[in-house]
């Protein structure tokens, strides 16, 4: 199990430390690695007002001005590499149930 | 309590405390980006995961590849705690 966020390795640590986390955070600056897996996006203008408004700074989290964030997304990846599933949802307040996951990696593994 | 009714509870205070049209700017822009045709392009069942080197938070390159020379991955993409 290994996390991939925009953020700042500092910043990662912080949320790792925080919440006890036993599994990697990674900074993926400038969501590079998000592109490649097709789910980054570009927030719209009026939206980053909104965060601006509401204290959440993007921008210094992530290390750059882009205002680019990534879909959450799960994905399960078996040893040759194929993604075997792969939750992606557009509405970030929609995520996918853990026990569904653990179901699914419990498939492939066998 | 599920994941799900976990973040509902979570919604419903930000219905409750959130100015209105805050809402509407959050709400639109979801909408925006379901309608933006980017769920085309994202990454799929059967996909060969593209690889890559990032750095874990003990500043240490961490690549897919070697992870899955151990098992397969759980990999999960986080926007941030801002």
């Amino acid at each position: 199990m290994v996390a991939v966020s925009p953020q700042l390795v500092k910043y990662n640590k912080a949320m790792k430390e925080e919440k006890n986390l036993f599994f990697e955070i990674l900074s993926d600056p400038g969501n590079q690695i998000a592109e490649r897996y097709g789910i980054k996006h570009k927030m719209p203008e009026d939206l980053i007002k909104i965060y601006r408004q509401f204290g959440l700074k993007v921008d210094e989290h992530n290390g750059d001005d882009s205002w680019t964030l990534p879909m959450p997304a799960r994905l399960i990846i078996d040893q040759d590499g194929i993604i075997r599933y792969a939750e992606i949802n557009p509405d970030y307040t929609e995520r996918p149930e853990p026990e569904d996951t653990l179901t699914a990696l419990r498939d492939i593994t066998g | 309590m599920s994941l799900k009714e976990k973040i509902d509870k979570l919604k419903e205070g930000f219905k409750t405390k959130a100015p209105r049209d805050a809402q509407e700017i959050i709400h639109r822009s979801t909408e925006d980006l379901k309608n933006s045709g980017i769920m085309d392009h994202v990454v799929k069942v059967g996909d060969k995961a593209p690889d890559f080197t990032l750095k874990n938070t003990a500043d240490q390159d961490v690549s897919l590849y070697t992870l899955l020379g151990d098992g397969p991955v759980v990999l999960t993409f986080y926007r941030g705690k801002w």
